[in-house]
């Protein structure tokens, strides 16, 4: 599965970095999301989810079965 | 209180959205600021209404609706927004402007308040806490604003600023007036003062440039090459001021008054002293149920919002206490689940004017926690905090916390 941001509609909350830093960072010009692997392991698909449930902007979505 | 009060409704506002609502008014033997808002939510007020005190303003008391009013600037300006209406009164930059002129201050701000430049403020955050902390530790008893929440963040603004420690009383003089005084001439008077501060600071640091906020400021470029338009510097000095002191100082006073008061509270942090994301997670929810914020926005032109119209001018307010607990977003909203999964709250908005501090007043938070539980494990509400009083109005609080252990 697969993890995708609209940076259009990110502001930087930092949410999804707090609640899952293994698949989210932000960068160091805008505070933005940053997503380095968007696929990510069965394992972490609880704190993912939770993630995009939690960001205040509706920037995350998970894509299912979509490649990179 | 009076619902669908009548007299003096402007001609677009019909009878039934009126409401008789001062939220600087706040009732005598009220022990909460925030509850206002939450007695109109129990009253029934109408999800938006207007109301003609403090010059006549409308009020969004759903999620939804207050999100749209951060989100859709094209109708909600920031632009000249003061509830009452206080004229002149300085265009805060970014925050104070839309996109796109927004965008310029906003860029040039963000990379001094992304979570990765506030991570490398934690050490210094650590050391001015405890210290502060292990100057009353061994008393007893505190004022908790007096000696530490008003404090804290206010030394925060002057490291940020590359200004002296030894600063410190004259910048409390100053935002204690900016911040508590109602006389319109003293409030003048220190609208010039801090404004003459920024000037001074800035012409010091244009000469000086260190590795600081004001330098930045004041040292970077526009688009063309030139020096940002001096107005603008100062109006963006003015902004980070008026943003990061009395909210987070506040925001805290709430933190502790509500940790003093819950035993079990008080247990949950400890015990998550060497787990900073859980620490962080629930802070979050500290967050939702202690905002202490209610936000300005000025309507852009004549339009229809849900069927009701508005008029190019009118206030607006976002009580974002009230939007954090909305029945239809959040399950058990009155009550505070330090492990809530999720949690959108609107504590420092949402849209393109998101508050540029926010991941700076948490961790000024966070660390503030941190170090006061290590030296302060256990403490409560001194017996003669009945009476201190509250306060009303764009940012909400109390005048004194005091605290023994």
């Amino acid at each position: 599965m697969k993890v995708v941001a609209n940076l259009n509609v990110c502001q930087g909350h930092a949410r999804c970095e707090d609640i899952c830093p293994e698949v989210f960072s932000t960068d160091a010009i805008e505070g933005k999301v940053v997503i380095e692997n968007p696929e990510f392991p069965p394992e972490l698909e609880e704190k993912v989810r939770l993630a995009v449930r939690n960001c205040p902007e509706g920037a995350l979505r998970i894509a299912k079965g979509a490649k990179a | 209180m009076t619902l669908h009060w009548q007299p003096s409704a402007p001609e677009h506002v019909p009878p039934e959205l009126m409401v008789d609502f001062d939220f600087f008014k706040i009732p005598e033997g009220l022990k909460d600021p925030a509850q206002i808002w939450h007695g109109l939510v129990r009253d029934g007020a109408p999800p938006i209404f207007y109301t003609p005190h403090n010059g006549g303003h409308w009020v969004f008391l759903k999620y939804d609706d207050i999100v749209e009013g951060y989100r859709d600037f094209e109708k909600f300006s920031t632009y000249q927004t003061p509830i009452p209406p206080i004229e002149p009164f300085p265009v805060v930059m970014p925050q104070g402007v839309d996109p796109p002129e927004h965008t310029v201050f906003r860029m040039l701000l963000a990379p001094m308040f992304t979570p990765l430049a506030v991570r490398r403020m934690t050490e210094h955050l650590q050391q001015r806490a405890e210290k502060l902390i292990a100057g009353f530790a061994d008393k007893g008893e505190c004022d908790f604003i007096a000696d530490y929440a008003s404090i804290f963040p206010t030394s925060t603004f002057l490291e940020l600023f590359g200004l002296p420690q030894e600063r410190l009383p004259e910048f409390l003089a100053l935002s204690e007036v900016f911040f508590r005084s109602t006389d319109p001439d003293a409030r003048a008077q220190n609208l010039n003062d801090i404004y003459a501060v920024l000037e001074d600071l800035f012409r010091e640091k244009e000469r000086n440039p260190g590795n600081d906020i004001a330098s930045t400021i004041v040292t970077a470029r526009d688009a063309d090459g030139n020096q940002h338009k001096w107005i603008d510097i100062l109006n963006c000095g003015f902004l980070l001021f008026v943003a990061g002191l009395d909210t987070v100082t506040n925001t805290m006073t709430y933190v502790w008054r509500y940790l003093a008061t819950t035993p079990e509270a008080r247990a949950y942090f400890r015990s998550k002293l060497d787990d900073p994301q859980a620490f962080l997670m629930a802070i979050e929810e500290l967050m939702r149920i202690n905002a202490v914020s209610n936000i300005y926005r000025r309507v852009t032109h004549d339009f229809e919002y849900k069927g009701i119209r508005f008029k190019r001018n009118d206030r607006i307010i976002l009580p974002n206490t009230v939007a954090n607990r909305d029945p239809s977003i959040f399950s058990n909203p009155q009550s505070i689940d330090l492990d809530r999964k999720v949690n959108n709250h609107v504590t420092f908005g949402v849209g393109p004017h998101r508050c540029i501090g926010s991941h700076l007043a948490k961790r000024e938070i966070m660390i503030s926690m941190q170090e006061w539980l290590k030296h302060i494990p256990d403490f409560e509400l001194a017996p003669d905090q009945a009476e201190a009083s509250v306060f009303g109005g764009s940012v909400m609080g109390f005048t004194s916390l005091k605290l023994r252990w």
